[in-house]
């Protein structure tokens, strides 16, 4: 039941994007076409899972039982960047269809701050091995959402007459506005 | 000491991650034809989609794994082709350059508009919702999803409300075609210069209800033709003058008499 809770609290009530404010760059830069919003949701969730599992490893395995934890930060960037190289080299041999659908996408992830956000948030709130998978895929989704909702109301945007000073980067940042004060109607529904 | 230590620690990390990044580099390792590369490079880039293909790279990987021909893009000048056929090692001649001719000439002016459309700017969804759009069927609402769809910049709505297309600047890709809700931009080789710039079925009567510039079907331009003996280079079928362009014969002689100016010469390009 925990499990669960974290699952649903991950997507929509600690939404990455829109309530921790995590990962905004791709938000803004790839939302503008629902077609390539989706895979770049799809392609974090992926990494962002990945992440979870290895990053509680080196943490709990590792840094904690050396005493180090302040080497948090420094040996996950390590990770990610590594990990997102590999994820690369795998998918050019072995899925090469969806290679090409992530594109320029997968490198992007590498610098995408909610990867990081994750790793650290694990950490920080000390969650078991299952949890954490859990807080992963959870949380690559409600990326995912995020950027589905966005692409797709800009999308909307591009057929509408918009006064000429809200034209293009304004009207974006309004909409990012509008919708994380709408996903603030969520928090406060689960504590974890 | 924890210096030390947590330098060893972080080196270690990073010796083990980059070990492992080698090994699976070299396991995963996928031949790529160095041609792909090249050829990618020496394509324009654009990815406009004129050659029938995705993008510039989807192309490039289809003419060396399928043996694509060179001359497909419509991008390409003589000097990118040169390129192609010396990465190709054969020799590349290029077609005639196509640009894209929009068949209408019902401009503000000529054409009559029942209302104002004040709706979302785009020409299906115009033509989709409303009958304000223009009165006639066949014509161009001028509301520029062709422009939108162009990717040289190569078409503009005129001020006439009719979309202008460059010479110059437009590479005959298609995207406009496509883009068209009502299937009026055809693309033609730069060389034929005449051509009925008009779609409507419509009876003679539209003349005076409808547009000004409308071809009315009356015939004179293919009695024209036939006098001189070029029976095939023009027909009337549904009140409309159809060119015949798999043999395009046309001349300027032909068309001076059309009573209302659809049939005409180098209209709607610049």
């Amino acid at each position: 039941m925990k499990l669960l809770l974290l699952f649903i609290a991950s997507i929509i009530v600690n939404n990455f994007v829109l309530s921790y404010f995590l990962g905004i760059c791709p938000f803004i830069g790839v939302s503008k076409r629902l077609d390539s919003a989706v895979p770049m949701g799809f392609a974090v969730t992926f990494v962002m899972t990945m992440t979870a599992v290895i990053t509680w490893i080196i943490n709990q395995l590792i840094l904690l039982k050396l005493n180090m934890p302040y080497l948090q930060y420094v040996a996950f960037i390590l990770v990610i960047a590594s990990l997102v190289q590999f994820v690369e080299m795998f998918l050019k041999k072995f899925i090469p269809s969806l290679y090409k659908a992530f594109g320029i996408y997968l490198p992007l992830i590498t610098t995408n701050c909610a990867i990081l956000g994750l790793a650290l948030l694990e950490a920080l709130k000390n969650y078991n091995f299952l949890e954490s998978i859990v807080f992963g895929v959870g949380s690559g989704l409600g990326y995912t959402l995020s950027m589905a909702i966005m692409a797709g109301i800009r999308e909307q945007l591009e057929l509408s007459n918009i006064p000429k000073p809200f034209e293009n980067a304004a009207i974006t940042l309004i909409t990012a506005g509008i919708l994380a004060l709408a996903f603030m109607g969520f928090s406060g529904m689960i504590a974890l | 000491m924890s210096i030390l230590f947590s330098t060893i620690l972080m080196g270690s990390i990073g010796l083990i991650f980059s070990i492992f990044l080698v090994i699976a580099n070299k396991k995963f390792h996928v031949e790529v034809d160095e041609r792909i590369t090249k050829i990618e490079e020496a394509l324009p880039g654009v990815n406009c989609g004129g050659c029938g293909f995705a993008s510039c790279s989807n192309y490039a990987e289809a003419i060396v794994t399928k043996g694509s021909k060179l001359n497909m893009c419509v991008v390409a000048d003589s000097e990118t082709l040169a390129k192609l056929g010396e990465i190709m090692g054969v020799k590349v001649e290029k077609g005639e350059k196509k640009i894209a001719v929009v068949m209408c000439r019902g401009d503000r002016e000529a054409a009559k508009f029942p209302g104002i459309y004040k709706g979302i700017k785009d020409c299906a969804a115009a033509i989709y919702s409303s009958d304000v759009a223009k009165r006639c069927k066949y014509g161009c609402v001028g509301l520029g999803s062709c422009v939108a769809a162009c990717p040289f910049d190569a078409i503009h709505i005129s001020e006439h409300g009719i979309p202008i297309v460059s010479i110059e600047k437009c590479t005959g890709c298609g995207n406009c075609v496509e883009a068209c809700p009502r299937n009026l931009i055809e693309l033609h080789p730069v060389s034929q210069k005449i051509h009925v710039y008009c779609k409507s079925k419509d009876p003679g009567a539209i003349y005076k209800t409808v547009c000004t510039n409308a071809c009315i079907g009356c015939g004179l331009c293919v009695k024209a033709a036939t006098n001189d003996n070029n029976p095939d280079a023009i027909k009337v079928s549904d009140n409309l003058a159809v060119v015949n362009y798999d043999n395009y014969k046309l001349k300027k002689e032909y068309i001076e008499k059309c009573p209302t100016g659809a049939i005409n010469f180098e209209q709607n390009v610049k």
